[in-house]
């Protein structure tokens, strides 16, 4: 709350049409900060002001958080605009901590992954032996991908029309009318015998329905998986674009939610939206604490319930081995189907590889899958239908 | 209930304040204030919380002081307009069919009144919507509908009608209060926020949760409320999966009440510490803490 009585009678003393202006140039200056206020908001705050005690800042500072914001996210920067245009206060040192200016700068983590199959790919500076672990290093860095290649772009359309076709589906409470279902349609059938009175009943018959099962991605974007990230984030965005209830986390050693920077027509704009979200690209790598906090942030709330949970990761863990098989067990419990994608599996998806993660994971994996380049990604897409 | 004559609204936030004290709800000024205006504006407004603040008895005081009746739409997965709105009650209307002599059934007003008020079975959107300004309709967990039921809702909350196709349009005489609560398991469409006022309720603090504990347990004992006020707002700052809410706070003062219990020590939280923390890997932690949650400050 801030500190409102200082400018009380300033507000008080400035005549109706003025005070107005006033409120209107509060609405213009939460605007140019970047809240989405519209011109309804403003009229609403009006006259939810005009209702009020005008006179009273504090009922001008409550009228207005509750008309001009709409988010919790909001509400510590509507106090900061509050402060400076009502109250006169100072506007912070550095007023806005730009996100975009990481990416212009960064080129360290730049990745170029050429539109060939990764086996062949050479340049391999990052050798990985199985069953070592990932270095504990909290890096934050930016990253910035090259533009999708055509090659990959028909990939993308690919895996979204696949996708389309046939998302993972649960069944639901629901019926609907199915000529082979085994159940009868009393109700139909009634209707339709109450209405052709004397003609024998049609039999009608009704199944569960469908719908689209909630699918969420967690990606690793650490150190160790430098080389599959940007594949990754193509298929969530595909995924994303594709069917609808998808959410898409990344995590190196902190959590992040990346799923509306994928909500971009192009997917050069989602992925460079996604990019910039994410402050620990190709640094250490907790998974047991990631998906602690996956849990406790989104999980427990009903984010994954019911859902298809894709892990992408190598398993290459910093974090304690318990921690991430707590985390685990907690998340079976919490969703419908785990799925760990891991690179390292390759072509041979018997074999799972030995890393420490990998073992202390296992026993909560429902399908282990590979997903090490597109194509792989998109054989996944196309029979997630049924192992989901 | 207060003396207040229905559907006029309180003159001010404080007195709006001050009724809903009396009805035992400690609002803050904000949440007041958000009240306030929407029952000035006729603007629905959307609770946004942790779970157990008090979203939901926030609309049942309101009723309660507006001497208006209470409306509540729980809110799931799946939910339809058949759930929400209305639906014809089949087999009544077969067993009206079945009395109805073969003469009368011939007769044309025999069928249409097979679609009359009688057979419509009212969900709590249409009983809204006929009560008008007597009622407050509360939207529970909105957050858990799909979002063709949030735009649906996004329709229904502009216009406050509804067309029945075998008996017409019903238009609410007058708008109802409206209040709907989301615990952020999604976030909301946005126009469905715009469409509302907006309010976070947060924890309490300390001494607006200690009043809470007085209003809403008068018969605890003072400094057995100021122990327990003391030990949830720990166990708030530990790292939990599900910190408790008010709810927690009040169910504790509770079952240390039954338990004849004045003072809150390490034995007496043990007994009842599954009134607040309900979940097992959380009890681990806080067992093994018990001490320093219930320590004297």
């Amino acid at each position: 709350m801030p500190d409102v009585g200082r400018a009380a009678e300033a507000v008080a003393s400035t005549p109706p049409m003025e005070f107005v202006a006033r409120l209107v140039g509060f609405g213009h200056a939460l605007r140019d900060e970047g809240l989405p206020v519209g011109s309804d908001d403003v009229v609403t705050f009006c006259s939810a002001v005009s209702e009020l005690t005008p006179s009273d800042l504090e009922d001008v500072y409550w009228s207005g958080r509750t008309t001009l914001v709409h988010r919790r996210d909001h509400l510590a920067l509507y106090d900061e605009v509050f402060r400076r245009y009502f109250l006169g206060h100072p506007a912070p040192a550095d007023p806005e901590p730009s996100e975009s200016e990481p990416i212009a700068q960064g080129l360290s983590g730049t990745l170029n992954v050429p539109d060939i199959e990764p086996g062949t790919q050479s340049g391999d500076d990052r050798p990985m032996v199985l069953g070592r672990q990932a270095s504990g290093v909290q890096i934050q860095r930016d990253k910035r991908f090259a533009e999708c290649t055509p090659t990959e772009l028909a990939a993308l359309r690919r895996i979204m029309a696949q996708v389309r076709l046939e998302p993972p589906r649960r069944r639901t409470r629901r019926r609907r009318t199915d000529p082979s279902g085994a159940r009868l349609d009393i109700r139909r059938i009634a209707r339709d015998a109450m209405r052709l009175s004397h003609a024998a009943p049609v039999l009608h018959r009704v199944t569960r329905a469908e719908r689209a099962r909630p699918l969420v991605l967690i990606l690793d974007i650490s150190g160790s998986m430098a080389d599959y990230s940007r594949n990754l984030l193509q298929f969530a965005y595909s995924m994303r674009r594709a069917a609808q209830k998808v959410e898409v986390f990344c995590f190196g050693t902190r959590l992040t939610r990346i799923t509306p920077a994928l909500d971009r027509r192009n997917p050069d704009d989602a992925m460079k939206l996604a990019a910039a979200r994410v402050l620990d690209w190709d640094g250490g790598t907790r998974i047991g604490a990631s998906l602690d906090s996956f849990i406790r942030r989104w999980g427990r709330k009903g984010l994954s319930r019911g859902a298809t949970v894709v892990i992408c990761s190598d398993g290459l863990d910093r974090g304690e081995p318990a921690a991430l098989a707590s985390a685990m067990e907690r998340l079976s419990r919490l969703c419908h189907r785990i799925i760990w994608m891991n690179p390292l599996v390759g072509d041979n998806a018997d074999t799972p590889p030995s890393t420490l993660g990998m073992m202390a994971a296992g026993p909560f994996i429902d399908t282990l899958e590979s997903g090490h380049d597109l194509a792989s990604l998109e054989q996944f897409a196309a029979k997630l239908a049924h192992v989901g | 209930m207060s003396d207040q004559p229905r559907n006029e609204t309180p003159a001010s936030v404080a007195e709006l304040q001050a009724q809903l004290r009396a009805a035992g709800y400690l609002a803050s000024r904000g949440l007041a204030t958000a009240a306030l205006i929407g029952m000035r504006l006729g603007r629905p407004i959307l609770l946004e919380g942790e779970v157990g603040v008090g979203k939901t008895e926030m609309a049942k005081c309101l009723a309660e002081i507006g001497g208006q009746q209470l409306i509540r739409l729980q809110c799931y997965e799946g939910i339809d307009t058949y759930q929400a709105l209305y639906e014809w009650d089949y087999a009544r209307q077969m067993l009206h069919v079945r009395a109805l002599s073969e003469s009368e059934l011939t007769d044309a007003g025999a069928v249409s009144g097979l679609y009359g008020p009688e057979f419509l079975i009212e969900r709590p959107l249409l009983s809204a919507i006929k009560a008008g300004s007597s009622a407050v309709l509360l939207i529970d967990e909105v957050d858990r509908a799909d979002d063709e039921f949030e735009a649906f809702l996004l329709e229904l909350l502009s216009d406050f009608q509804i067309t029945i196709p075998e008996l017409g349009t019903v238009t609410a005489a007058s708008r109802p209060m409206v209040v709907l609560t989301s615990n952020r398991t999604r976030e909301l469409h946005d126009a469905l926020k715009r469409r509302c006022l907006y309010h976070w309720i947060g924890y309490p603090s300390f001494e607006e949760e200690i009043e809470i504990v007085r209003l809403r347990a008068p018969d605890a004992v003072a400094t057995l409320a100021h122990e327990v006020v003391a030990a949830v707002q720990r166990l708030r700052d530990m790292d939990l999966a599900k910190p408790p809410g008010v709810a927690e706070t009040l169910d504790w003062v509770d079952a240390l009440g039954v338990l004849g219990t004045d003072d809150l020590d390490a034995a007496a939280a043990a007994d009842t510490i599954g009134a607040v923390i309900k979940d097992r890997d959380d009890l681990e932690l806080v067992e093994a803490e018990l001490d320093r949650v219930v320590a004297d400050a």
